[in-house]
């Protein structure tokens, strides 16, 4: 008992250096007004300033790149929902065959590499709907594929803990329609996951680089690769940021998951 | 407008599985039927198929005398309780109750009032404002039917509403049931497999088997004159006993030498089954009038009512007879008579 909550202890600890060194090294690059060549453990608390940071808030490209990967993550978080709640309400209605064919299609982009996935969304759509390869919310649904990994596991956990079938059944017979029986009946159920869903949708969109990039479009982690030439020390503050607000809707949509298996 | 349900030759298959063959059945205003039968006869298929879901394959649903089988399920005006507690988890009481009558787009004032009433007729009148959680099993039934009649609903389908509820609770929430059902007046299809549930609560019982219905009557004709053996072995205990005919009313027990009369039968001769109930055998201190002895080989108190397990001298047969508690004097060993009340058998083909 002893032994394993040692190592246990020990796991976590080797796990917390592997993050938190990299993290320190980059705040110390970021936030130390020294040359990287003088960094040292002398002045390891000396000229910690955020003024790098401060001025890539203040960058317009900034502030596009960021307005942009917002919204797209908000989109592609209310998207994946959307499709994916009555998706699954109906494929825990119908036979566990169809369950199976979803459950082994979300995971499918563990295995399809990024560039794939882009050069087939461009090959099918170039022609026949241009509009999803200009415009920037083309990359919801790219996106939405990205996390369904993530996104179709904690629905599924959401639904397996409800009595579906009872619960449609006893809306339908009350008169309700199936629009308003997924929207008042089941998703107010679902609360957590869709939460805990939309969270991760969020956390995928913001750290997403290849598709973006491949599809040109100025995301934010596009604009941290392109703005180290002119500002280093802020991209990497902004990485800091941005590594942060991950952690930050990780930790949420964990409590939320503990809400629902609970 | 008369407020009926009626199946008329309705069928509906599993693949290789038909688990409804032919079935018809009319439950007029007012009447509370209940589907008996054991697990798999197609009781609850038939419900679903009157609620909308599923789909029969041939034959019809009328409700008020018209055909619903091409409504779906929200059309469809009917109120159903259902096994599993179907109350919504993130609804109060009071919310639940309004839920049918906000989509019928029923004023507030309407709503809050119709919710006084149904927490009245239910007896959960201090209880509104509780989660579904909060409340017990029983309440929560009792708040799915209020909620099923919410809507004043044409026709009540209740899919065995008391099986996840204990023992005691059931009994209250069924004798509540039959309570409400005669005050809405609403024409009311019970399911259960349990015959006890049955007999107490149906104005009419209708006993299924393998998607089939063997007898539709009020359950003391259901009980006292079974229509077939399956009804006989299904509803209520009874005594399965190998016979061979000697005549059209004349049987007797196999390896027994003694013949007994019985109603006149179609068979004439060869082997046959003989069921008879326990309450239809007496059990004396001497041999009976047909002549049967036997010794007490078990014994089962059951409160108002004791049985006696009895082997047949000379036989394999075992009897269960039973009796008022006070008026059975008999203990394991005692040798003792068996007089069958021969108007009450039931004879049939091996």
């Amino acid at each position: 008992m002893k032994i394993s909550r040692l190592s246990a202890w020990f796991t976590i600890g080797i796990v917390a250096v592997f993050y938190v060194v990299p993290m320190l090294a980059m705040a110390r690059f970021a936030f130390q007004r020294v040359p990287v060549i003088k960094l040292s453990w002398g002045n390891v608390f000396q000229k910690w300033t955020i003024q790098p940071l401060v001025d890539s808030f203040g960058s317009p490209d900034f502030q596009r790149a960021a307005t942009l990967s917002v919204m797209l993550a908000v989109a592609t978080a209310l998207a994946t929902i959307a499709l994916l709640l009555p998706t699954m309400t109906f494929a825990h209605l119908g036979s566990p065959r169809t369950r199976r064919f979803i459950e082994i299609s979300a995971v499918l982009p563990f295995v399809v590499p990024a560039i794939a996935l882009v050069v087939g969304f461009a090959g099918a759509f170039r022609d026949t709907l241009p509009i999803l390869i200009r415009s920037s919310f083309g990359l919801v649904p790219l996106y939405v594929i990205t996390a369904l990994p993530f996104t179709h596991r904690t629905l599924e956990n959401g639904l397996a803990a409800l009595d579906i079938r009872t619960l449609v059944n006893a809306s339908r017979s009350l008169g309700a329609s199936w629009w308003r029986t997924i929207a008042f009946v089941i998703a107010p159920n679902m609360r957590a996951s869709i939460a805990t869903a939309s969270f991760l949708a969020f956390t995928v969109v913001l750290g997403e680089f290849t598709i973006a990039s491949l599809l040109l479009k100025n995301t934010l982690p596009l604009y941290l690769s392109y703005a180290q030439g002119n500002n280093p020390q802020g991209t990497f503050g902004l990485g800091i940021v941005l590594v942060v607000i991950s952690t930050v809707f990780v930790a949420m949509s964990n409590r939320f998951g503990k809400k629902v298996r609970s | 407008m008369n407020r009926n349900i009626e199946f008329r030759d309705v069928a509906k298959s599993f693949g290789a599985v038909r688990a409804l063959v032919n079935f018809a059945i009319r439950v007029d205003e007012g009447e509370l039927v209940t589907l008996l039968g054991p697990s798999g006869c197609g009781k609850s298929t038939a419900l679903r198929v009157a609620a909308g879901f599923e789909v029969c394959d041939s034959g019809d649903v009328l409700i008020g005398g018209t055909s619903v089988v091409a409504l779906p399920a929200s059309k469809r005006g009917i109120g159903m309780v259902f096994q599993n507690y179907s109350l919504f988890p993130h609804l109060t009481v009071h919310e639940n109750l309004e839920f049918g009558m906000k989509v019928r787009k029923m004023s507030r004032s309407q709503r809050t009032t119709r919710v006084g009433e149904l927490l009245d007729l239910v007896r959960l009148a201090g209880l509104a404002e509780r989660y579904p959680h909060q409340i017990s099993g029983g309440q929560q039934q009792r708040v799915a039917l209020a909620r099923a009649l919410a809507i004043e609903p044409q026709v009540l389908l209740l899919d065995e509403p008391l099986s996840a509820l204990d023992a005691t609770v059931r009994v209250e929430v069924r004798e509540e049931i039959r309570r409400i059902q005669r005050t809405s007046g609403i024409a009311t299809v019970f399911v259960t497999h349990d015959q006890e549930e049955a007999l107490a609560i149906s104005d009419r019982i209708c006993v299924m088997c393998d998607g089939r219905v063997e007898q539709i009557a009020t359950p003391h004709v259901v009980y006292r004159s079974p229509a077939t053996p399956f009804v006989a072995r299904f509803v209520g205990k009874v005594n399965d006993l190998a016979v061979e005919m000697t005549a059209s009313s004349r049987v007797r027990l196999r390896g027994h030498a003694l013949e007994f009369s019985v109603p006149q039968s179609e068979m004439q001769s060869g082997e046959a089954r003989l069921l008879i109930r326990p309450e239809d055998i007496r059990v004396t201190s001497s041999a009976g009038g047909e002549g049967l002895q036997g010794r007490v080989d078990g014994l089962q108190f059951g409160g108002a009512t004791t049985s006696l397990d009895v082997a047949i001298a000379g036989t394999s047969h075992v009897v269960r007879v039973s009796d008022s508690t006070r008026a059975m004097q008999f203990g394991i060993g005692d040798v003792v008579g068996l007089t069958l009340d021969v108007e009450r058998v039931l004879l049939t083909r091996e």
